[in-house]
């Protein structure tokens, strides 16, 4: 599996997307994102600790590419529950909520012309963040909040990232 | 009106006169009678169908036109971003195939679109 790290970008996704030759299944994994966004462009805090990551995908028919983004939902609260034993909530189409509070999300971006130039889905999934802002404490937890202990975020990626290719494959067979 | 005509080498002797208000054409002691109406069929199939230079950006998603990066005017180019279709689960960027003017935006903003609508017309 191809990782490109950063320090701090903008977005994962928004630097996916200028990527002149995009190879497939190429991550790219940022400690942190000044601007972080959801659907619609909403903002997703996106401090140090927290794991934030983009996926170039495969070309694939528009229809595949949907349906791997709400199974991507499934596999983020599949990792959580079998690695920590907590009961993750899948609120579609893109969020992960653990407790009653949003934990990750996923936003997929289609370049798209007369057919589809590029994909790449965007994963932000709260592992090692201690605190939120006072506006969102109420609505936003962490696997750090939920566990109270550390979490390895290189190897939450790889399982994600894992099971999107096995996913993949059996979708667009 | 009798015509003589040498088609490679051969010669066909050809009588062309009216008859009824059609064209009678006796090739060969064989009559072939022309009107009107068959001279508007044989035109209609030999037309060209349809003007091929027409540049449409068309969705392929239904969705919601979540932005127009665009306006009537602009002057766009191949790989440019001009609309975002929000999908229940996905942001598509459509970006145009041409280069060429923005004609006609035929969608506005947090308008519904189906799959194959056209969303611009460009020159």
């Amino acid at each position: 599996m191809k990782i490109k790290k950063y320090k701090v970008v903008t977005s994962t996704n928004a630097l996916a997307k200028k990527i002149k030759t995009p190879k497939p299944w190429l991550v790219l994994l940022a400690e942190k994102q000044s601007l972080g966004y959801g659907r619609k462009g909403s903002a997703w805090f996106s401090p140090k600790g927290g794991l934030y990551f983009s996926i170039i995908l495969p070309k694939s028919k528009i229809e595949d590419l949907q349906t791997l983004t709400i199974l991507a939902a499934f596999i983020v609260a599949k990792v959580i529950k079998e690695n920590f034993n907590l009961e993750p909530f899948i609120k579609l189409p893109n969020d992960v909520w653990v407790n009653g509070k949003k934990i990750a999300g996923i936003l997929t971006e289609n370049v798209v012309g007369k057919e589809v130039k590029l994909s790449v889905m965007g994963i932000g999934l709260n592992t090692n963040i201690e605190k939120f802002p006072r506006n969102l404490e109420n609505t936003a937890t962490s696997l750090k909040i939920e566990l109270g202990r550390e979490v390895n975020n290189e190897k939450i990626l790889k399982q994600i990232v894992g099971e999107l290719k096995n996913q993949l494959k059996t979708i667009s067979e | 009106m009798k015509l003589k005509l040498n088609i490679k080498g051969k010669e066909y002797e050809i009588e062309i006169s009216e008859e009824g208000g059609r064209v009678k054409i006796k090739v060969g002691g064989k009559e072939f009678l022309f009107g009107e109406k068959e001279e508007i069929a044989v035109a209609k199939t030999v037309l060209p169908k349809r003007d091929f230079s027409k540049k449409e950006i068309k969705t392929p998603i239904a969705g919601i036109v979540s932005e127009i990066f665009v306006k009537e005017g602009d002057f766009v180019k191949k790989e440019q971003k001009t609309l975002l279709v929000s999908a229940m689960k996905m942001e598509n960027e459509i970006v145009s195939d041409f280069e060429g003017r923005v004609q006609k935006i035929l969608v506005q903003k947090k308008q519904e679109v189906k799959e194959g609508d056209i969303l611009i017309f460009l020159q």
